[in-house]
């Protein structure tokens, strides 16, 4: 759990961003969004498990 | 010498934030929560020290443990509207932070009305 997963994320952006650029080139504008959109869906899940584990240390360690 | 860590981590997740901020602003906020998040869990061990100690500094004085209690929530529940506010006011939409600033400081006076109602009584009893 250590800074890797922020470069993972930033990864995976800037991924997501280059693949819809080239996909926008080729013509093929739907698979675009749809890339960009999968791309965002990845990220978003990689980061609902930390925000999953803050809100229960913070419930276990305030006594919620 | 934790801070060191703790300062190396704000760092990247700037640096970060700022390399992708012109590519893709949605992941940039995204970036900036998870930054927090590991942030935080750096220091989670000391906070649960700080609470252990506070406790048991209650306990031996005698003290109401339900009072310690009402303000351990008290904090919590400011730490985590801090938390989300300071995110929505990154995000620009501060409006939203504000909100939620609102409603927590409803929510910490609902959870202290126990000890408003407790000092009344007392005091009633002191007056003849």
């Amino acid at each position: 759990m250590g800074v890797e997963i922020i470069f993972k994320i930033t990864a995976v952006g800037i991924l997501t961003a280059v693949v819809g650029q080239v996909l926008k080139q080729t013509g093929k504008e739907e698979i675009a969004t749809f890339s960009t959109l999968s791309g965002l869906i990845i990220v978003l899940l990689m980061v609902l498990d930390l925000i999953g584990t803050l809100f229960d240390t913070v419930k276990n360690l305030f006594g919620f | 010498m934790e801070i060191v860590k703790i300062i190396g981590i704000g760092i990247i997740t700037i640096l970060c934030v700022i390399i992708i901020k012109p590519i893709k602003p949605e992941i940039a906020i995204i970036v900036g929560v998870c930054g927090g998040i590991l942030i935080l869990s750096q220091i989670i061990n000391y906070i649960f020290d700080i609470i252990t100690t506070f406790t048991n500094i209650v306990e031996k004085t005698g003290l109401n443990v339900g009072l310690l209690k009402i303000v351990l929530k008290i904090v919590g529940i400011g730490y985590l509207t801090e938390f989300s506010a300071n995110l929505c006011a990154d995000s620009g939409n501060s409006s939203v932070g504000d909100k939620i600033i609102f409603a927590g400081k409803i929510l910490i006076l609902y959870i202290s009305l126990p000890i408003v109602t407790n000092i009344i009584e007392i005091i009633m009893e002191l007056l003849p």
